[in-house]
């Protein structure tokens, strides 16, 4: 239980819901493309340490970390959108986010940690300033990305998570891969 | 409110439960008048707690059924097989609009109270037709003489009130009784008696001081009115007097009860029950009589009502009884305490993270090297560990209840099929973890059903092949190891081995000319889509059921094993662990991540050997034991160290071998699910934190020997083509 937590979310300020059509986004790089995504589902953002891996489970899920007495699962995102696994640096970092999903008919609230290369910053991001996103070129699948966000003259790719992290999909995948890795002749 | 609410509706599906249970029992042997009055008690207390949180419907149908239950009992109608479906089928209507007053329904759907009032008529028409018996109580009190001229002019009943300091705390409300008796008929006159108020200042605002003086007017008879306060019979004093009482009666009331006398005659006056006249005359005849001339009617309350024909001496007798048993019965709860199973769990967790804290401090303590601290700290674990223990024992039930339901099923469905079974059960004290009862029982279920469908055969044919006629199942329950297994045994026909696999081969899952051993046929019916019966059933046999069975007992980390024998029966058998919670576990090392093996499956513990060849078994002593790679298993990265260990773990009669690479200890581990995400993941049960803070892997043995077994026949058959 030593990950010292490097960046927890306060209370947000009373000017956030000042201007309407703004929303306020966490930025950060994933081989050296800037992503964000909404600041509302982020819980807290972790420093990388103490991973453990899952045996037979596709790459983009590098594993379990204790936080703070839950076992929560951790995402590699660059596994996840078809690039190599993330190397870990100086600073790389956890992002937990809070994600909800159905099953058998009732809501269940999951947290999951996000693994980037590294965090920037929490920026606004007008409503205006978000120009859907572009059918290929991205090199992620299209329905990952919400939308892209103008800042300072570039792009920032804001990530759907509801997609990019939805429970029903990865877990499917895991069945395949691991359908592939117990039960085919190697 | 809600909580009384909740706690109506616990308190009365118990309450049919024990209905079921005396009913059935009275089927099974014309049971004794003690069956008789708890089938009664469980009706009447369901009918009393639905007046008293105002659901008029259950009181209603309840009510017709007390009376017909209250006929049975006075033996004025006969017990039949017939009556008893009847009732059975009443209790069932009983609790489906206990589920409807659950959702807040004020009115149950149509449809249920047309099936209700079906059950209604066919009960009044069978209570109808039975032999009379006794003549209505009620009707010979007109015959009887009046002792003295001086009855009083009154249709009114007077019912006169006195409820205990604690009958708030208790969960009742005075008010409600009173909404609930003016159902019975029109309260004519209210005067609440505030007399053992005490001043402002001692006053406890939880306590209750209130009485009342109540002149009531209805038709009812007196045990009906009685019964309106059944509920707080224990916590009141209650004196119902009949319409024209005599006025020795109401003098006696007013001597009987704390107040002063003559402040009470007034409110007696005021409410009319009595004339100021009738009062004085009254309390001059209460006066210290002369020497030597008692009056000859100041008789107790009880021997006037026996007198007056009021109450029959049998009910007096029999509602002595009751009130006995029902003290009995109060003592018996006052040793349990109902606990909302989240406070429970929560206890539970924090016992968890206090286990895993120590854990840690253990660590600490041992690294150190401290002598005192590790003497502190271990008996901090010992603690902790009893302290662990207690709490888990707080969530281990009895799975005899759960057995015990299966008396009404057996009963069921043997009828509908036609066949005649008898159910067994032993073991019913066994114990364990209330959320693993919980969930067993639909599987279960399904078992006991498939095994009257289709394990035991009709009569005729258990007769033709010398068996006896009526079939025998039983439901067995013990401790084996620290788990828990329970087996389903019927001595039917048993498998069809021949059919299974002929199915299997038809639905893709065994290829031709596979061999299989009769144990690994026998367990394709635990395959998805598999069923074997000819035809289709409303009870089974839409081949969904075994493969949910198996998939039910697998998430609550169990397993389920079949044995057959041609023409002699099937066996299942259900091996689950004690808790869902916290596991003593064995903590491994291999690779980078730390595993933990439940520790009651671990047999020994040894170094492996250099092998020189490839094959995966070693020599245990003479004994061949096959053993898995954790590292080849998991493909884990990374070299394999020099020196390995295995871990010998038993699976059910299965000895096999773990090869790891350290092994780090004895362990106690709180179990924390892997969540949704890993639900395809086999052989890893859950997961745990260890002291350190790292997360540690639970191994699931029999699945990792499922997979190991399935990839080398994969291998196997793969390479006769190379």
């Amino acid at each position: 239980m030593d990950q010292s937590t490097a960046l927890v979310r306060q209370d947000p300020p009373a000017t956030f819901v000042a201007a309407p059509g703004v929303q306020q986004f966490l930025t950060f790089m994933l081989n050296a493309e800037a992503f964000a995504v909404g600041i509302l589902n982020i819980k807290e953002i972790i420093e990388y340490g103490q991973l453990t891996g899952i045996p037979l489970m596709p790459a983009f899920i590098r594993g379990v970390i204790n936080l703070r007495g839950a076992v929560v699962p951790v995402i590699d995102l660059s596994a996840r959108f078809g690039a190599r696994p993330t190397a870990v640096a100086r600073r790389t970092c956890i992002v937990i986010v809070e994600m909800h999903h159905q099953v058998d008919d009732s809501e269940v609230q999951q947290d999951i940690g996000i693994l980037v290369d590294s965090v920037n910053e929490v920026l606004e991001i007008p409503a205006g300033e978000i120009e859907p996103a572009p059918a290929f070129g991205a090199n992620i699948r299209a329905d990952f990305i919400r939308g892209m966000g103008k800042v300072a003259g570039g792009f920032v790719i804001i990530l759907d998570l509801d997609r990019v992290l939805s429970i029903t999909e990865m877990s499917q995948i895991a069945t395949l891969a691991h359908a592939g890795t117990a039960l085919a002749p190697p | 409110m809600d909580e009384l609410l909740t706690v109506f509706v616990t308190e009365s599906r118990e309450q049919l439960a024990a209905l079921e249970a005396a009913l059935l029992q009275l089927e099974a042997a014309s049971g004794d008048a003690d069956t008789l009055h708890a089938i009664f008690r469980a009706a009447h207390t369901i009918k009393g707690g639905a007046g008293v949180i105002e659901c008029d419907y259950i009181v209603a149908f309840t009510h017709v059924v007390e009376n017909v239950l209250d006929q049975l009992r006075n033996g004025d109608i006969a017990v039949s097989a017939e009556l008893i479906a009847l009732l059975l089928a009443c209790g069932d209507h009983i609790g489906l609009l206990l589920g409807e007053f659950e959702i807040r329904r004020v009115h149950p759907t149509a449809e249920l109270q047309l099936a209700g009032d079906a059950l209604l008529a066919r009960l009044q028409r069978d209570a109808r037709t039975a032999p009379p018996g006794l003549p209505p109580a009620g009707a010979s009190s007109a015959t009887q003489p009046s002792l003295g001229q001086d009855m009083i002019e009154s249709e009114c009943w007077h019912i006169s009130l006195r409820f205990e300091r604690h009958v708030l705390k208790n969960g009742m409300d005075p008010l409600s009784f009173l909404h609930y008796l003016g159902t019975l008929g029109t309260i004519v006159h209210l005067e609440t008696v505030a007399d053992a108020m005490p001043p402002a200042d001692q006053m406890d605002a939880e306590a209750c001081y209130l009485g009342f003086e109540i002149r009531f007017a209805s038709c009812a008879d007196k045990t009906t009115i009685e019964r309106v306060f059944e509920f707080v019979r224990d916590d009141c004093t209650l004196h119902i007097l009949p319409p024209d009482s005599r006025l020795a009666d109401y003098i006696d009331l007013l001597q009987s009860l704390p107040e002063d006398t003559m402040r009470l005659g007034e409110i007696l006056v005021r409410i009319g029950a009595l004339t100021q006249a009738e009062l004085d005359d009254g309390l001059l005849m209460q006066q210290p009589p002369m020497a030597g001339a008692a009056p000859p009617d100041v008789v107790p309350l009880g021997e006037i009502l026996v007198q007056q024909q009021v109450v029959q001496p049998k009910l007096v007798e029999a509602a002595i009884i009751r009130q006995a048993r029902v003290s009995d019965k109060k003592t018996a709860e006052a040793r349990l305490i109902r606990i909302q199973a989240d406070k429970l769990d929560r206890l539970i967790d924090l016992v968890g993270e206090l286990v895993i804290a120590s854990a840690s401090v253990s660590l600490l303590a041992s690294r150190s090297g401290r002598a005192e601290l590790l003497e502190a700290s271990s008996l901090m674990m010992r603690l902790v560990e009893s302290t662990r223990d207690s709490a888990l024992q707080l969530r281990m039930v009895q799975i005899g209840e759960t057995f015990s339901r299966f008396n009404r099923i057996v009963r069921d469905v043997s009828k509908e099929l036609g066949k005649d079974i008898e159910l067994v059960i032993t073991g019913g004290e066994t114990e364990l973890d209330k959320s693993v009862v919980e969930k067993i029982g639909d599987p279960l279920i399904h078992l006991v059903r498939n095994a009257i469908d289709h394990g035991i055969e009709p009569t005729a044919r258990r007769t033709a092949a010398g068996k006896p006629p009526r079939g025998r199942l039983e439901l067995n329950a013990s401790h084996d190891s620290g788990s828990i297994v329970i087996t389903v045994s019927d001595d039917g026909g048993g498998l069809n081995r021949d059919k299974i696999v002929a199915k299997a081969t038809e639905r893709g899952l065994l290829q031709p000319g596979h061999n299989l051993s009769e144990a690994e046929i026998d367990n394709l019916i635990f395959e998805p889509g598999f069923s074997t019966a000819d035809h289709v059933s409303s009870l089974s046999g839409r081949g969904v059921g075994m493969d949910v069975v198996k998939r039910n007992i697998q998430s609550l980390r169990g397993h389920v094993d079949v044995r057959s024998a041609p023409g002699a029966g099937t066996r299942f058998s259900i091996r689950l662990p004690l808790t869902m919670a916290i596991i003593d576990g064995f903590l491994v090392g291999t690779g980078q991540a730390n595993y933990v093996v439940p520790l009651d499956m671990v047999v020994e513990c040894l170094e492996l050997s250099p092998q020189t060849s490839d094959n995966h078994y070693l020599n245990l002593r003479g004994e061949v034991l096959p053993f898995i790679r954790l590292h080849e298993l998991f493909n884990l990265p990374g070299k394999r160290p020099a020196r390995e260990n295995v871990v010998v773990v038993r699976t059910g009669a299965q000895k096999v071998g773990i090869v790891v690479d350290q092994l780090l200890g004895e362990f106690q581990t709180v179990i924390k699910p892997l969540g949704h995400l890993f639900q395809s993941l086999r052989g890893i049960g859950g997961s745990t934190i260890l002291g350190s803070g790292e997360v540690a892997l639970i191994l699931d043995v029999p699945a990792l020997v499922a997979i190991a077994t399935r990839r080398e026949s994969r291998e196997a058959a793969s390479t006769p083509a190379t």
